[in-house]
């Protein structure tokens, strides 16, 4: 670690110790093994509540976008009133003759909630983590590369947008093959390598990944808990025994 | 949900329990697998299915209360994730969307609500709680379109007045001591732990100042000694400090059937346990109390609610359209436009990806070259792509012309251009691609034999201006140089893009046409005196008169750029004369048509790229140690290959003011005259074109030591 880079080794190690954190204060973080390999992948869910502003839009149209992808509520009505579906219709409404009032009104939606799932993956290419993420919408429809940028918080947008490259991008995950998008690692050794130096000058041991990952993951909505990363600062030594389940031995856990 | 907006608020006396209800939350693993389950499964089967979900209580402030369904809620015997609690529904798929609509709402919750109330009634629930929180979904999956419908119910049962609050929710902390809060967290854990689960739903509590014990529900009788005041839990997914969660509901519901009267009151825990910034706490749960009614088994079946409202608030069905990440033709769309984003976002940042994808090719030939050139045209993401061809797909081609197969041979061989446009788009559904069995007329092949003849030539000179009227860039891949003559003619008049690619056995060349300035500024700077150039320093012989010096050779703009006629001091049309040697020599070395196809392709890409496109000044070979043109690098006149070499050069020429298809005088004719003057050309011999452009005066007797016209395309 005398740079900005990890190898794949120290790596795995630190996944380890991230994972061992995370069952213990159910953060949310499981390991995934891929099929016939002893590679893998973090794996995280979360839901995020999205300011209506920045959340997928469903009114408008982008000019010059080829599909109805944005305008899902416009086609929900076209396609009932041409099919039929009305929701006056008494056939659709089974509690219309009884209100319930037993039921509690929903706060004002000004928000809408999204389903995120990160993946931490190591490139051997640029010898750093890289966060994969992909996120869908609590009807199970994915989110565009365009509907991701607006998730993204207006303070790190710009920041983002102004690297060289875009750095939200979309790519294919190299386990699932799927299309994923994912954090542009190219500026990661550059911003590591002062964070380690000033560790060693403090005579203090990081979790490469914790670390990194305090970076980046707040940029897509990620945050790693301030007690993860004092619990790096209180255990410089790491136990070594702790393994990283290998496919099937441990049930996953699952946090949303 | 309008059912608590109103104006006073209400005393104290009067204040009614309301729960807040599930929100469905949907993976798009869900989807896939439904879609699996229709296919391969169910197909017509429209029985109702079990299938399963689950629900959390450790979200954070904010988060509505959800019942989520992955890919596995078909399969019952999944693992529930850690830390959730599985509900059990069922899954009514209808096979059309009127049946979707007409299906019975109120038949299925009554159904499902009667089930539930008899299993209170004999008592089953207090065993087999999971009775208490079962779900109804209804779907129908629209597969042509891939948009899916669907609606939720999550049955529950109502008590008719309603139930009294006595004692308003309270945050667990404000009630519980710290050490009576850590003693209720061991408890739940240790419940757990004996249940052999990672989360109980529902359980019963007793308390004192410093200790907390536990019970699983169904221990009611023996756990519950006095009942004047009891106290239950449940797992709540609710965040709402003021509301329990849904899945209470039933709960009380059993509750008041099975000892309603004998309770006094009853205390429920709503219990949170949710981890934030690492730390785990369960103080934020939520207690109450309430007098329990009671719900005797013999007033029959309360009345039941729970369909839920869709996005807009309102009792009805949702849609959600996943075309986009479902529907394969919609796919294969997104991945090609991946691909090609990966190599902007990755290596060519300013790469103008959309210049490429929405360009327009028009290819004269589908044979070798043909055939290449649109399967890299494919790789860039062209969408829309034409063949002209008149020949027939024979024997021989398929192995040389990897848009046809063996099939396309038989009973005399299908069209090519027709076959090759219909294979494009098996290839990549998303491409538009036609095409034209016609043939193109020839200069020294005459069209006058009969009116009839000469009436079809003229509409194929009209097909092929029309058709390179509505293209950007013109592909010359045909297997004779005398073809090539009208396309170059009509598309310099038109200021088309023109790239040109022949053959020879190892030898290829690969060009783009000089693009001439809008006719108004012609004229005015065109410099007779700069009337040629040499092409090449591999072609001097056959060359126009040729000026020597690389000096003049350079940075020539794309206007003054010459066209593939201007070199030669022949006209096309003649192959009977002093050519039969390069006409029957037709193949090539079989990579050839590959690297000179790609070339092709990959010319006309940095062309585009280029911000003047067809006017940017030639890159030659000198240029490949300078600064690139554009940012795939650059753009020549030229690429002649010499694959015996395994070398490649850029040459760059100038137009020629006597050039029997570029120079001013053919293109005034042309545009003046029409089809008369292209008929005079087909109908003549060489001369005319010769003495037109007074190359006639100029000629030498000179023989090209290098032809570029060959095809290895044996069809005759
Ligand atoms: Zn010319």
């Amino acid at each position: 670690m005398s740079c900005g880079v990890v190898d794949e080794e120290e790596f795995c190690r630190c996944c380890r110790l991230l994972l061992q954190h995370s069952n213990g204060v159910g953060d949310g973080w499981s390991w995934e093994a891929v099929r016939g390999s002893d590679e893998g992948y973090l794996k995280k869910t979360l839901l995020r509540s999205v300011p209506a502003e920045r959340s997928v839009p469903q009114k408008h149209k982008e000019p010059g976008s080829d599909s109805e992808k944005f305008d899902y509520c416009h086609l929900q009505t076209e396609e009932q009133e041409k099919q039929g579906v009305d929701a006056s219709s008494d056939s659709l409404r089974p509690d219309a003759e009884e209100e319930d009032d037993g039921v509690c009104g929903a706060p004002a939606g000004s928000s809408s909630v999204l389903q995120f799932e990160y993946h931490i993956l190591y490139s051997c290419s640029y010898r750093t983590p890289v966060l994969y993420f992909r996120a869908s919408t609590l009807e199970g429809r994915s989110l565009t590369l365009e509907d991701v940028w607006r998730t993204v918080h207006p303070n790190y947008r710009l920041g983002l947008q102004s690297r060289p490259l875009d750095a939200i991008t979309q790519q294919e995950h190299p386990f699932l093959g799927q299309a994923f998008f994912y954090l542009h690692p190219c500026r990661t050794e550059e911003f590591m390598k002062p964070l380690l130096q000033m560790a060693r000058d403090q005579n203090r041991q990081v979790n490469y990944v914790l670390s990194w990952l305090s970076v980046v993951g707040p940029m897509v909505g990620l945050e790693v808990s301030l007690e993860c990363l004092k619990q790096q600062q209180l255990h410089p030594t790491t136990p070594q025994q702790l393994r990283v389940p290998l496919r099937g031995s441990i049930q996953q856990p699952k946090t949303l | 949900m309008t059912s608590d907006i109103s104006g006073a608020p209400p005393s104290a006396a009067d204040l009614k329990l309301q729960f807040a209800p599930f929100s469905s939350a949907l993976e798009a693993g869900f989807w896939h697998q439904l879609t699996q389950k229709k296919l391969n499964d169910y197909k017509l089967d429209e029985s109702p299915k079990c299938i399963k979900g689950y629900y959390y209580n450790g979200d954070p402030v904010g988060l509505p209360t959800r019942l989520t369904l992955e890919f596995s809620a078909f399969d019952v015997d999944a693992v529930t994730p850690a830390r959730c609690c599985p509900a059990v529904g069922t899954l009514y798929n209808t096979n059309t969307l009127d049946a979707f609509k007409n299906i019975d709402k109120r038949a299925l919750l009554e159904k499902e609500a009667k089930e539930m109330w008899n299993a209170i009634c004999s008592g089953a629930a207090l065993k087999e709680q999971s009775l208490l929180s079962r779900f109804i979904l209804l779907t129908f999956a629209d597969l042509k379109k891939y948009h899916f419908y669907y609606w939720f119910c999550f049955p529950a049962l109502c008590f008719p007045e309603g139930i009294k609050i006595i004692q308003q929710p309270s945050l667990l902390e404000a009630v519980f001591s710290p050490k009576q809060v850590i003693a209720l967290q061991e408890a739940y854990d240790d419940l757990c732990v004996t249940k052999g689960n990672t989360a109980v739903p529902y359980f019963l509590i007793k308390y004192t100042d410093h200790t907390v014990q536990m019970a699983p529900l169904e221990d009611w009788e023996s756990f519950f000694t006095m009942t004047k005041k009891v106290t239950v839990g449940f797992y709540d997914p609710c965040t709402l400090s003021q509301h329990p969660g849904w899945p209470l509901r039933n709960l009380l519901a059993l509750l008041a059937n099975q000892w309603g009267s004998k309770l006094d009151v009853v205390e429920v825990l709503c219990f949170r346990d949710r981890t934030l910034q690492g730390s785990r706490s369960i103080q934020h749960s939520v207690v109450f109390q309430i007098k329990l009614p009671g719900l005797s088994s013999n007033s029959g079946c309360p009345k039941s609610v729970g369909w839920e409202k869709n996005a807009k608030g309102a009792m009805g069905p949702r849609m959600v359209n996943l075309s986009e990440c479902m529907d394969p033709k919609r796919l294969a769309e997104s991945s090609v436009d991946l691909n090609l984003k990966l190599m902007r976002w990755r290596l060519v940042p300013s790469l103008d990806l959309d210049k490429v994808v929405s360009t327009k090719c028009l290819l004269l030939g589908a044979g070798t070259l043909g055939c290449n050139v649109a399967r890299t045209l494919m790789g860039w993401g062209v969408r829309h792509i034409t063949f002209v061809d008149n020949a027939k797909i024979s024997y021989s081609n398929p192995v040389r012309q990897p848009l046809y197969e063996f099939e396309d041979c038989l009973g005399g061989g299908k069209s090519k251009a027709t076959a090759a446009a219909e294979r494009l788009s098996k290839i990549f559904p998303g491409v538009n691609a036609k095409g034209y069995n016609m043939s193109i007329p020839m200069p020294g092949h005459p069209v006058n034999f009969s009116q009839a003849t000469l009436s079809l030539a003229q509409m194929d000179v009209e097909q092929l201006e029309k058709l390179i009227s509505e293209h950007d860039v013109v592909f010359l891949l045909m297997d004779t140089r005398e073809s090539r003559w009208l396309p170059t003619v009509i598309a310099a008049s038109k200021r088309k893009l023109v790239v040109n690619a022949a053959l020879g056995f190892d030898t290829f060349v690969v060009m783009r046409h000089g693009l001439k300035k809008p006719p108004a500024s012609r004229g005015v700077d065109s410099s007779p005196s700069c009337s040629s150039a040499s092409s090449s320093p591999s072609t001097p012989a056959g060359s126009a008169p040729s000026v020597p010096g690389s000096s003049l050779f350079s940075n020539i703009p794309g206007d003054k750029l010459g066209c593939y006629f201007c070199n030669d001091v022949v006209a096309p049309g003649d192959s009977t004369r002093d050519r039969t040697l390069d006409q029957q020599c037709t193949v090539s070395r079989p990579g050839l048509a590959m690297i000179a196809g790609a070339l092709a392709v990959e010319l006309m890409v940095s062309m585009l790229q280029h911000s003047e496109g067809g006017y940017a000044v030639a890159s030659s070979s000198d240029d490949r140690m300078n600064e690139p043109p554009t940012s795939l690098g650059l753009v020549p006149h030229q690429i002649r290959g010499f694959l015996s070499r395994f070398d490649n050069v850029l040459p760059a020429s100038l137009a020629f003011d006597k050039c029997t298809a570029c120079s001013p005088i053919v293109l005034d004719n042309y545009e003046k005259e029409g089809f008369d003057f292209l008929s005079k050309v087909f109908n003549s011999s060489h001369s005319f074109l010769e003495d037109l452009t007074g190359l006639t005066l100029l000629h030498q007797e000179t023989q090209a030591a290098e032809i570029w016209d060959m095809s290895d395309d044996e069809s005759i």
